[in-house]
C-alpha cells in the first residue's frame, strides 16, 4: 500500500495525523507530512481511516 | 433524490426560527428533499445544503468570497483577520497564526485544561444539579481563552461580560431596540479594544510566554504585525473562540442526556470519547452555516445565483447528506467514514479546531468520569439559541455522591 498526500489540498484538519500517526506527522502549520509513504501491513488500517476521515480528500491510497 | 420542488414556499428555509434552532437535522432533510439549494426567509438569500456543493464552495474562494460587507459594526471598519478576508492576503495571515494553533501546542495546555473542567465541576457536583451553561460551558472555553492568550484567570468575570455585550447585547441591555443593541455592541467593543491595547504594551515592554507575546513579536515577510492587526486577530479569536464551543458542549450534553444508552457506551468505554466528539459535531453542527459573497453568476442545484449575493453555506446540512455519509440520520460514535464540516473545510479552515477538539475531549472525560449518570431536570426541556446553538437552557440532574 502506498499513500501520497496532495499539499495543495491539505489545510491542516489534522484528522490524518490523529488516526494514523505511524503514516502520518505534521509540519510547523499543522498541514500533513508522510511519513511512511510505502504503508506496511500493520499501519494500514489506521491509514485507511485517514483517507475515510480527510475532508478535503487530500490523502490518496494505492493498494 | 425527486425533483426540486416548483411551489416558492417549499423553497424557503427560515434559519432564524426556534425549531430549527432546537432540531434543524428536520430541516435539513426537508432541503435535501425538496430544494438542495432554497432562499433564506426574510432576507431572500440563497442558502446551499448538499455536501458536495457546500465543500466545493469552501474550496472556491475565487467564486465564493469571504469579503463581505461589514456586519459586525463595532466601528472599527476593518474586516476580521484571517476570517473576512480571501487568499492569497489570508493564507499569509494563516502562515503566522496555525503553528500557534498546531495539534501539538494545544495539548501543552490539556493538563491546565483538566484542572479547570475539575474545578468547576467542584462548584456543583454536591448540589446534584447545574445550569450547563453559565455553570460549565460558558466558563470553560472562556478560561481556555484567557490561559491561551496568557491573559490572568481572574478577568474571567469581566471578560464573560463583555463578550456577551458583543455577542447577545440584547442580554445585556434587556431591548430589542436595534440601535440600543447597536451602540452597546460598540461600547463593549470598545472596552475590549482597550483592554487588549493594554496588554499589547505590557507584552511589548515585558515578553511571557504566551500568544499575545508571540504576536506583538511576530513578523510577515519580515515586517511585524500592526497595533490594528493584532487587535483585529485577538478580537476575532474572541468571537471565533468562545461561544463556539460553548455551544458544541451544551449540544452534546444535551443529545447525551436525551440518549442514556450511548451516554452509558462513553462511560464504560472512555476510548470512544474521540469518535463521540467528532460524530456529535458532525450531528450537531453548531456553527450551522457559514456566509460568503457569490463573485459571479451561477446555477447551483437548479437555483440561479447572482454575482453579489449573500449566500449561506450550510455546514450542518451537509453534515447529514445521505449522498455523503452512510446511514447519515444515525449516530454512531464508531462512524468508520465522517468527512463531516463542522470546522468548515478549505482555506478558512477553523484556526481553533485543534484547541476545540482538545477542550471537548477534555471536558467530555472529565464530565463523564465524575458524572456518568444525569438527566434533563424533570418537567424542564432544553432551549437553543438560534445562529449559534448555544444551549442557553440545560438544567441538570443527578444523584449527588455521598
Ligand atoms: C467546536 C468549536 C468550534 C467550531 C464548531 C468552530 C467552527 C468554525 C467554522 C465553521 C469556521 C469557518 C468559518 C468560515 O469558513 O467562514 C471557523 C473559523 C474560525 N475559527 Fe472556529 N470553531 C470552533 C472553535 C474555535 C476556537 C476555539 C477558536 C480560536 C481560539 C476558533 C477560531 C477560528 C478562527 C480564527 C476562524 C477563522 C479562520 C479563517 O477564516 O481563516 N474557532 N470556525
Ligand atoms: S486530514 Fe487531510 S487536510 Fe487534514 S492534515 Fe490530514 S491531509 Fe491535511
Amino acid at each position: 500500500m502506498k499513500v501520497r498526500v496532495d499539499a495543495a489540498a491539505c489545510v491542516g484538519h489534522g484528522r490524518c495525523y490523529e488516526l494514523a500517526p505511524g503514516v502520518f506527522g505534521e509540519d510547523e502549520r499543522g498541514h500533513c507530512r508522510v511519513l511512511l509513504p510505502d504503508v506496511p501491513p500493520e499501519q494500514q488500517k489506521p491509514a485507511r481511516a485517514a483517507e475515510a476521515n480527510c475532508p478535503e480528500r487530500a490523502i490518496q491510497i494505492e493498494a | 433524490m425527486s425533483a426540486p420542488n416548483p411551489d416558492p414556499e417549499a423553497r424557503t428555509v427560515n434559519l432564524f426560527a426556534p425549531e430549527f434552532a432546537r432540531c434543524p437535522q428536520e430541516v435539513y432533510a426537508r432541503m435535501h428533499a425538496e430544494c438542495p439549494v432554497a432562499r433564506a426567509a426574510i432576507t431572500n438569500s440563497p442558502v446551499i445544503s448538499r455536501y458536495e456543493d457546500v465543500i466545493w464552495a469552501l474550496r472556491h474562494p475565487d467564486l465564493f468570497s469571504s469579503e463581505m460587507e461589514l456586519q459586525m459594526a463595532l466601528g472599527t471598519e476593518r474586516p476580521m483577520i484571517p476570517q473576512q478576508i480571501d487568499p492569497p492576503a489570508q493564507t499569509r495571515y494563516r502562515k503566522l497564526l496555525d503553528p500557534h494553533f498546531s495539534r501539538k501546542k494545544m495539548a501543552e495546555l490539556e493538563p491546565d485544561m483538566r484542572g479547570y473542567a475539575n474545578d468547576l465541576i467542584d462548584r456543583f457536583i454536591d448540589a446534584g444539579r447545574c445550569d450547563f451553561d453559565p455553570d460549565f460551558a460558558v466558563p470553560l472555553p472562556c478560561t481556555a481563552f484567557l490561559r491561551l492568550i496568557g491573559l490572568p484567570l481572574s478577568d474571567l468575570e469581566f471578560f464573560l461580560e463583555l463578550k456577551n455585550g458583543i455577542i447577545r447585547p440584547q442580554l445585556k441591555t434587556q431591548s430589542i431596540d436595534q440601535e440600543v443593541n447597536r451602540t452597546a455592541r460598540v461600547e463593549s467593543g470598545r472596552q475590549i479594544y482597550a483592554y487588549f491595547e493594554e496588554v499589547i504594551d505590557d507584552r511589548t515592554a515585558r515578553p511571557g510566554d504566551d500568544l499575545m507575546t508571540q504576536l506583538v513579536h511576530a513578523e510577515i515577510g519580515g515586517e511585524r504585525l500592526s497595533r490594528n492587526e493584532i487587535l483585529d486577530i485577538c478580537f476575532l479569536l474572541l468571537l471565533a473562540g468562545l461561544d463556539t464551543v460553548t455551544a458544541t458542549l451544551g449540544c452534546n450534553i444535551a443529545y447525551l442526556a436525551a440518549n442514556p444508552k450511548q451516554r452509558r457506551s462513553l462511560v464504560e468505554k472512555p476510548e470512544l470519547t474521540d469518535g463521540a466528539v467528532e460524530e456529535l459535531l458532525r450531528w450537531e453542527t453548531p456553527v450551522t452555516g457559514v456566509p460568503r459573497v457569490a463573485r459571479k453568476d451561477m446555477t447551483v442545484g437548479g437555483l440561479e445565483i447572482k454575482e453579489g449575493e449573500l449566500v449561506t453555506l450550510l455546514l450542518g446540512a451537509a453534515d447529514i447528506d445521505a449522498d455523503e455519509f452512510e446511514a447519515s440520520d444515525r449516530v454512531d460514535f464508531e462512524r468508520a467514514r465522517n468527512r463531516h464540516l463542522a470546522f468548515g473545510g478549505g482555506p478558512h479552515r477553523c484556526l481553533g479546531s485543534h484547541l476545540a477538539r482538545m477542550e471537548l475531549r477534555v471536558a467530555m472525560q472529565e464530565w463523564h468520569r465524575r458524572i456518568p449518570e444525569y438527566q434533563v431536570a424533570p418537567g424542564e426541556a432544553p432551549r437553543y439559541s438560534p445562529g449559534i446553538r448555544e444551549v442557553l437552557y440545560l438544567p441538570l440532574v443527578w444523584d449527588a455522591p455521598r
